[in-house]
């Protein structure tokens, strides 16, 4: 009986471990999806213009998941250590339903990811950058957005376009209905700036003296920081819920070797 | 017989009238072809301007009143161009091309604003098409307004005494500008799934049928106990010691009395 006794000794133990391990990675979850929902960089309204924003719904889970983990992680603990059989039931049926909306923020945040090509977004920068006549009040919002999420893309990022500012030369855009090519061969803060915010050499600009304009591209400053949310919430949660499975596993087998 | 009689002087006339004729056109060929300007440069070709480089140490043997004026024409109006047609004429004027001026003139400046040697490190062009604000203008014909289409064109230069020609550059080469295409022609439909995506639905997809089937498991024995096996262990009872008195313990002190 001893032996069997340190076995479930060390079984307890094993899962007293397992269930704190949760309890701070739903913490740690918790504060990574906060930060991300919180749109440190600004490129929210992008999303948002392209109606695909689920890398955000998948952040919203990831909070709440976050904390469901280290409430039930703290209820497990309390039933291992008791060793209560209805306790330990429900905890299991609690992480079960947990274990799948954070499958479905995984899931989402990954595959949402894959449509964020840099050919969605120049089309979408091509139709909406300074749009002038809106259709309704979502379509004003939406345009305004993405015109300002441009304006200060280019001017912090020293960067024009998606691939460069031939993007605005190759295609016809809204932008170019309203402003001459001759005038705006692409948009003003494509131009280095000033202290004051305005070009340096607006003829040095305008006929593309390397050193007067931005001649590289806005993708990677909008890519990166979304590669990162977006892998940070998929992959992060991915390794959570590997441990949490092994962690129930035992559960399940301790549940079976009480006796009441 | 049949020899006409000639004038004395009429075999030394012809050269001479010919030399004559040349001086009046006084019309200087260079030999030098308007080119595009460097390709370092971003804006070289956009969808109505182009940059040209100035024609620097070209017309080394103009007269100080002499305007430099550059051409530009349509491919079909090179061959019957002709130099006489003065710039500001409907015939040359910006606001009618190319549908009624298969060629305009403009951009005319003096030999001093290409002044020859150029300074090293300098930018010298000309940026062709760039003031809209004449564009329409009908009182400014020689405005450098931008190109309607996007050609092929062909410019050269030519320099006026007044309004004699006196100096010309060669023709250019066709100088195409850029098309813009229409933002629909780009494809936006995804790039399909990624392996990491596709890796990590189906392994979560597996641990949670897994997991499933545990809690089947424990719902379906949670009634039996019949999952008995010799390693089950008992909680451990919390046992309390009770004083139990019996009767003898209360008696005796009775019965010694």
């Amino acid at each position: 009986m001893a032996k069997s006794g340190d076995g479930i000794h060390i079984l307890q133990g094993l899962l007293v471990f397992g269930n704190v391990v949760i309890g701070m990675c739903g913490i740690a979850l918790t504060a990574e999806c906060i930060f991300f929902v919180s749109d440190p960089h600004g490129l929210y309204p992008l999303l948002e213009a392209t109606e695909n924003d689920d890398i955000y719904a998948a952040a919203w889970i990831g909070i709440f998941v976050g904390f469901a983990l280290f409430a039930l992680s703290i209820l497990g603990i309390f039933g291992v250590i008791k060793s209560n059989k209805t306790l330990l039931l429900v905890y299991v049926i609690l992480m079960l339903i947990t274990y799948a909306f954070e499958m479905a923020s995984c899931i989402t945040a990954a595959t949402h990811r894959d449509f964020l090509t840099p050919n969605l977004f120049l089309k979408q920068m091509l139709e909406r950058y300074q749009k002038s006549e809106t259709v309704n009040n979502n379509d004003k919002w939406m345009t305004e957005g993405v015109t300002k999420t441009w304006d200060k893309l280019m001017l912090q990022n020293q960067c024009c376009g998606v691939r460069g500012p031939s993007d605005w030369q190759e295609y016809a855009s809204a932008f170019r209905t309203m402003h001459s090519d001759a005038d705006f061969p692409w948009p003003r803060n494509c131009c280095v700036m000033d202290a004051r915010g305005s070009p340096v050499n607006l003829d040095g600009c305008k006929l593309g003296v390397p050193g007067y304009y931005n001649s590289n591209g806005c993708y990677d400053a909008i890519s990166g920081p979304m590669n990162t949310h977006a892998w940070g919430v998929a992959w992060f949660g991915f390794a959570i819920l590997c441990w949490t499975f092994c962690v129930l596993l035992g559960t399940m087998f301790y549940w079976s070797r009480i006796e009441y | 017989p049949h020899s006409r009689p000639r004038h004395p002087g009429a075999r030394t006339m012809l050269p001479l009238l010919l030399l004559l004729l040349a001086t009046a056109h006084g019309l200087d060929k260079l030999h030098y072809t308007p080119t595009l300007a460097s390709s370092t440069l971003g804006g070289l070709r956009t969808t109505s301007t182009f940059v040209l480089e100035q024609p620097r140490c070209i017309f080394t043997n103009l007269q100080g009143n002499a305007v430099i004026w550059l051409v530009v024409a349509v491919p079909e109006a090179v061959a019957n161009f002709s130099n006489s047609v003065r710039p500001g004429t409907p015939e040359r004027a910006f606001q009618g091309f190319p549908a009624s001026a298969p060629a305009y003139m403009t951009l005319n400046t003096t030999l001093l604003n290409y002044p020859c040697p150029r300074a090293p490190g300098e930018i010298t062009v000309l940026r062709v098409g760039s003031e809209t604000s004449c564009a329409g203008d009908g009182t400014r014909p020689t405005c450098n307004g931008p190109l309607p289409g996007p050609g092929p064109y062909r410019v050269k230069f030519l320099a006026l005494e007044g309004s004699k020609p006196v100096a010309e550059t060669e023709w250019s080469e066709l100088i195409t500008l850029r098309t813009a295409r229409p933002p629909g022609s780009i494809p936006a439909m995804g790039s399909g799934r990624s392996a990491g995506m596709i890796a990590l639905t189906t392994i979560l997809s597996i641990l949670f049928a897994i997991l499933l089937a545990g809690l089947v498991a424990m719902l379906v024995f949670w009634g039996s106990d019949a999952c008995g096996s010799s390693s089950t262990f008992s909680k451990p009872e919390v046992v309390s010691v009770q004083r139990y008195n019996t009767h003898h313990v209360h008696d005796q002190p009775a019965a010694q009395l």
